[in-house]
């Protein structure tokens, strides 16, 4: 019962994570403003969904307009740092986040808001012996879906490997006539709306309110688990996760009272970290002076 | 390095490693040094000093990032973490240790309690510094991230504060914190400390930075690599980075909790890591000039900017009740500013300005 429920919970991360891993993926840039994209996405189709409209069209109003935000952000803010040291555009990302969050909490308050009508049947499904709260399940389908669409994006599309080509050497794909401008606003776009993906479905779990985005954070270590540049990495990092927070959750909590559960992922990374320190399937790069 | 204004020549060494090499130079910090530790507490009033103070937190907080990421190399988000430890051990080696009467008296509990604060959290920096001798770049950025959410989220917020059963908050009773016979009890006497305190820390960080250890640190920082193969230990040198950056952010949380009627985790969230980053990008990262100017820069434009919207706020009221978002966003937004119009930060701009009025009028 607890892997079946840290399964789901993981389907989920694994979503996030996927955001996470795709901008990384094309720029070679961690994207810190990632809780603060999920939260927008959220809160987008959230008023959509308020205002009458089924899910399914809220959604896609969601994903529309976190395509036309990727753009936006890409060209004002990250179009000019092209070529820049990788500090430089992460802390690009913070100021983004830092942003966003202030704009968040101004046009939609801080009070938690929920979906009602409730989008997913409140009683859970009963599979065999098994009881999964319906959330959950039509997340980790969700995951699984984007999971299968972006791996083949990435294997067999000309974008996606235009997009790993500028990861790999910006200059070399540059010369290759691979636009770099339309990689990072694609990444940006796409980034925007997986992240609204996720944050619908986790604003369907418990109500949406400021520190969904901070769970954004939480799926960090799954990122880094998988290897910051795995697809497959992302998921079943994830999905991982969502593990071992249910079994500390369970069986921690008694010797360690308190938020075990948040912390349990980031002590397992940095432990993880001494000894693979490219997380399980990221690229190990070979440095020369 | 900055130009010689014309006429001055070095005849000795000791003249070419001078921190003021010039008469101007030394009036300059002669003057400084008379603004803030003589005319400052004279003439400004509570408010003028609650906002000085603000900033020399800032820089005693900034000075470690600072160390880490412009001379270190090694990005870390998760400062305020060593910050709250310092606060925390500061805190409760005053209120929970049974000091002897005559310590007492004398008024060394503080003092001293800084000096632990400062080891204990220049110790817990160590251990989270250590995952630098393996990984770098983003891993090593999630792996002080970790350190932040570690510390300030779950050792401190669920065990320390529950020491002594006071709940949350710890409060200190008034008169606690008193170094010899000097009470700090108001702004003007918090002023006069941070001063001395600011002081202190950045003449040795200053001075450290110019030693052998300093160089290293650069060289660190430069490449890594080479650094390696010149033969320099640079896991050694990177964990005496994280340790110093740790220490002195454990002097500075010492230090803050005598501006706090109440130490809380809500004090050290991650958002204040990210704002120390913020700090020295700034100012300008690898400067300790840079420090300062980000230091003021930013605390400044908050006050500015409240004062903008505390009178903006008779017309739209809405305004006001937000006034925290506005301001996150407006750090945000100076953020990105800053990359995209000023990549090198304030101390640049400084630094053309000095050179342009060095050789004026006769810049060629």
């Amino acid at each position: 019962m607890t892997l079946v429920t840290g399964l789901m919970v993981g389907g989920i991360y694994a979503l996030i994570a996927l955001g996470w891993v795709l901008i990384y993926k094309c720029s070679g840039v961690l994207n810190l403003a990632m809780g603060e994209l999920t939260l927008i996405g959220a809160y987008i189709s959230l008023t959509f969904y308020s205002l009458g409209l089924p899910l399914l069209l809220a959604l896609a109003c969601s994903l529309i307009i976190g395509l036309v935000l990727g753009i936006l952000t890409e060209r004002i803010f990250l179009d000019r740092l092209i070529g820049k040291p990788v500090l430089t555009v992460i802390m690009m990302t913070v100021g983004l986040s830092f942003f966003f969050r202030g704009m968040v909490e101004f046009v939609w308050g801080t009070d938690t808001r929920v979906f009602t009508p409730p989008v997913f049947p409140l009683q859970p499904i009963k599979l065999g012996f098994l009881v999964i709260g319906q959330v959950y399940l039509w997340s980790f389908l969700a995951a699984i879906l984007l999971l299968l669409i972006f791996v083949a994006f990435f294997k067999y599309t000309r974008w996606g490997l235009a997009m790993q080509a500028t990861a790999d050497d910006e200059m070399a794909a540059l010369s290759l006539g691979i636009s770099a401008r339309f990689v990072y606003s694609a990444a940006w776009s796409i980034a925007f709306m997986a992240a609204g993906v996720a944050g619908t479905l986790l604003g369907n779990i418990n109500g949406l309110n400021i520190s969904v985005g901070y769970l954004g954070l939480l799926v960090l270590p799954a990122v880094v688990l998988g290897g910051l540049n795995s697809v497959p990495g992302a998921i079943v990092g994830g999905i991982l996760i969502g593990i071992l927070q249910n079994f500390s959750g369970t069986y921690l909590d008694r010797y360690f009272p308190g938020g075990v559960r948040e912390i349990v992922p980031f002590v397992f990374m940095t432990i993880f970290l001494l000894f693979k320190p490219h997380g399980l399937w990221g690229w190990e790069r070979i440095e020369r002076v | 390095m900055s130009y010689l204004p014309c006429g001055v020549y070095h005849e000795r060494y000791s003249q070419d490693h001078a921190w003021w090499q010039t008469n101007f130079v030394r009036l300059k910090m002669i003057v400084l040094g008379l603004v803030v530790y003589v005319v400052m507490p004279l003439w400004a009033d509570a408010y003028y000093l609650s906002v000085a103070n603000m900033v020399g937190y800032t820089v005693l907080g900034a000075l470690g990032v600072q160390l880490l990421i412009g001379f270190c190399g090694q990005v870390t988000l998760g400062h305020a973490a060593f910050l709250a430890v310092g606060a925390y051990t500061s805190t409760l080696l005053i209120l929970q240790v049974p000091w002897p009467a005559f310590l007492l008296d004398a008024g060394l509990a503080y003092p001293i309690s800084i000096l632990a604060a400062a080891l204990v959290a220049g110790v817990w920096s160590l251990l989270f510094g250590l995952p630098s001798a393996r990984v770098k770049g983003f891993y090593l950025i999630l792996t002080t991230m970790a350190a932040q959410f570690i510390t300030v989220d779950f050792v401190i917020t669920q065990y320390v504060s529950q020491i002594g059963g006071r709940g949350q908050a710890f409060s200190l009773p008034p008169g606690t914190i008193k170094i010899g016979p000097w009470v700090i009890d108001n702004e003007r006497n918090v002023y006069l400390l941070m001063i001395i305190l600011v002081t202190l820390t950045t003449v040795g960080l200053a001075n450290l930075l110019r030693s052998r250890v300093g160089r290293a640190w650069i060289a660190i920082r430069d490449n890594d690599i080479a650094a390696e193969t010149m033969g320099i230990n640079i896991v050694k040198y990177k964990l005496l980075a994280f340790f110093t950056a740790g220490f002195i952010g454990g002097i500075a949380g010492a230090f803050w909790i005598s501006n706090l009627a109440a130490i809380s985790p809500e004090h050290f969230p991650w958002s204040w890591s990210l704002w120390l980053v913020g700090v020295i990008l700034i100012g300008g990262v690898g400067s300790l000039y840079g420090t300062f100017f980000g230091s003021l820069f930013m605390v400044v434009i908050m006050e500015l900017l409240t004062f903008a919207v505390m009178s903006l706020g008779g017309a739209y009221p809405e305004l006001l009740m937000r006034l925290n978002f506005v301001k996150e966003s407006a750090f945000g937004l100076a953020i990105c500013g800053f990359l995209l119009f000023e990549p090198n930060g304030l101390a640049y701009r400084w630094w053309q300005i000095k050179n342009y009025f060095n050789l004026w009028p006769f810049s060629y």
